[in-house]
């Protein structure tokens, strides 16, 4: 077993009256495409901060490749690559004076591999950066966070704002790092993204982790039941497992149900007036939707469980 | 071959892709002794997580269709074709079987059924000279 490469334990983190992060603990393992979603301000970029050592968190501790976040930042800044959905880049300079720029904090062979990077994005030497485009520039933040080769790429919201063809070489490199048994920690808005490149997920929901698992386990184990009531002021058995959201439109009721028990039907009996009873797989949007949407979970409270 | 992954999909991807490659052998896209891509080329080419590629090729070899070829990949087994043509029989099966399942509960008899499959038949079959 090797070590995570991100651990948080407790992390807790408060501006004014907002809970960025509430005790939030998760592990990222070795070796994987971990996604974090949540909508704007859930405390995904509070996250990577902390885990980058910009932010002290005012409990609990943080630590990344084994180095601690609070006191040991610039280790982990050196050994990570980083890329934030605005990179803050020198405006004067050209690609290859900002890559030399950059060269001087890592190995020798940064130089090289920033050059062939250029090369495979199409970015064209000899133009500032201040006359590139945002999918030029964010391609050459890129390159700049992964020619040291990490051994962990943080990406918070990359792609935002990018037309998709930008995207994609995005995701070719994302697909590139784990395919050389690297890390990668996204902060995406993407779902349909995620979904291909993703082996780990969590999500994030007002400061509070609420799922984080391999997305594999997380679709198979999570699914949306729906049923027609024979009258739409009547009220059924919530059905068993985990009831995530529950939204009812006319006499027809919908779910979204982790570990569903085998014998879910057995709930709604032959009088219980429950047709047209059907069960599918959730898609991870249906599932995101269905964690961070407190409207919908309202309604389970007034629920009675069969 | 050319695949075509749809990511938020009931199956997972990983059975899409050992799917569609079954299905490529049956049709005879892909032949016996045909190298596949690597993994990280296809992981590349489709921008798919590289673990889930290997899973789909481990589950293709687990099910025969594919074997290592020392120094040089992965390639087709010359046998893979029957078995291939099986599983698209079944896949075939599987649909017949939930297209029938959302029919009967949604009412319809046994008669329409039939006259509903004779005339798709019909229809899709050319009709002889």
């Amino acid at each position: 077993m090797t070590s995570p490469v991100i651990r948080l334990e407790n992390v807790s983190k408060r501006y004014g009256h907002t809970q960025a992060l509430d005790r939030v603990s998760l592990e990222v393992p070795d070796g994987v495409v971990f996604a974090l979603l949540g909508e704007n301000g859930a405390g995904k970029t509070t996250m990577i901060r902390i885990l980058t050592g910009f932010v002290e968190p005012d409990s609990g501790s943080a630590s990344v490749l084994g180095h601690d976040a609070s006191t040991d930042s610039m280790l982990i800044r050196q050994s990570v690559g980083y890329v934030s959905d605005a990179p803050a880049l020198y405006d004067w300079m050209k690609a290859e004076e900002i890559g030399w720029f950059t060269s001087a904090f890592y190995d020798e062979g940064f130089s090289m591999r920033y050059l062939e990077l250029l090369a495979a994005f199409d970015i064209r030497t000899g133009v500032k950066l201040k006359d590139m485009s945002k999918g030029q520039r964010a391609k050459v933040a890129l390159a700049l966070a992964t020619s040291h080769d990490p051994r962990l790429l943080i990406l918070d919201e990359p792609t935002s704002g990018l037309d998709p063809m930008v995207r994609r070489q995005f995701l070719e490199s994302m697909v590139d790092r784990a395919a050389l048994g690297r890390t990668v920690l996204l902060s995406s808005h993407q779902i349909s993204e995620v979904e291909r490149v993703a082996d780990w997920v969590a999500i994030v929901h007002k400061g509070k982790l609420r799922v984080c698992e391999p997305l594999d386990s997380l679709r198979s184990s999570t699914s949306i039941v729906t049923l027609t009531m024979d009258d739409s002021s009547a009220v059924v058995a919530l059905p068993g497992g985990e009831v995530i959201s529950e939204i009812q439109n006319g006499r027809q009721m919908r779910w979204v149900v982790k570990n569903l028990p085998d014998d879910w039907q057995s709930v709604w009996g032959e009088n219980s007036g429950a047709t047209n009873i059907s069960s599918v797989p959730a898609t991870l949007e249906e599932i995101f939707v269905a964690v961070c949407d407190d409207r919908a979970r309202a309604a389970q409270s007034v629920g009675v469980r069969g | 071959m050319f695949f075509s992954i749809d990511p938020s999909g009931d199956a997972p991807i990983y059975e899409q892709i050992v799917r569609q490659v079954k299905l490529a052998v049956a049709d005879g896209v892909l032949v016996g002794g045909q190298m596949v891509p690597s993994v990280r080329q296809l992981a590349a080419e489709l921008a798919i997580n590289p673990n889930t590629i290997a899973r789909a090729y481990t589950e293709l070899q687990n099910d025969l269709v594919l074997e290592p070829l020392r120094g040089r990949g992965m390639i087709v087994r010359r046998d893979a074709i029957a078995r291939c043509t099986k599983a698209r029989n079944s896949l075939v099966a599987d649909g017949v079987r939930r297209a029938l399942a959302d029919a009967i509960s949604g009412g319809m008899t046994a008669d329409e059924l039939r006259d509903l499959f004779e005339t798709e038949l019909k229809k899709q079959t050319p009709a002889p000279e």
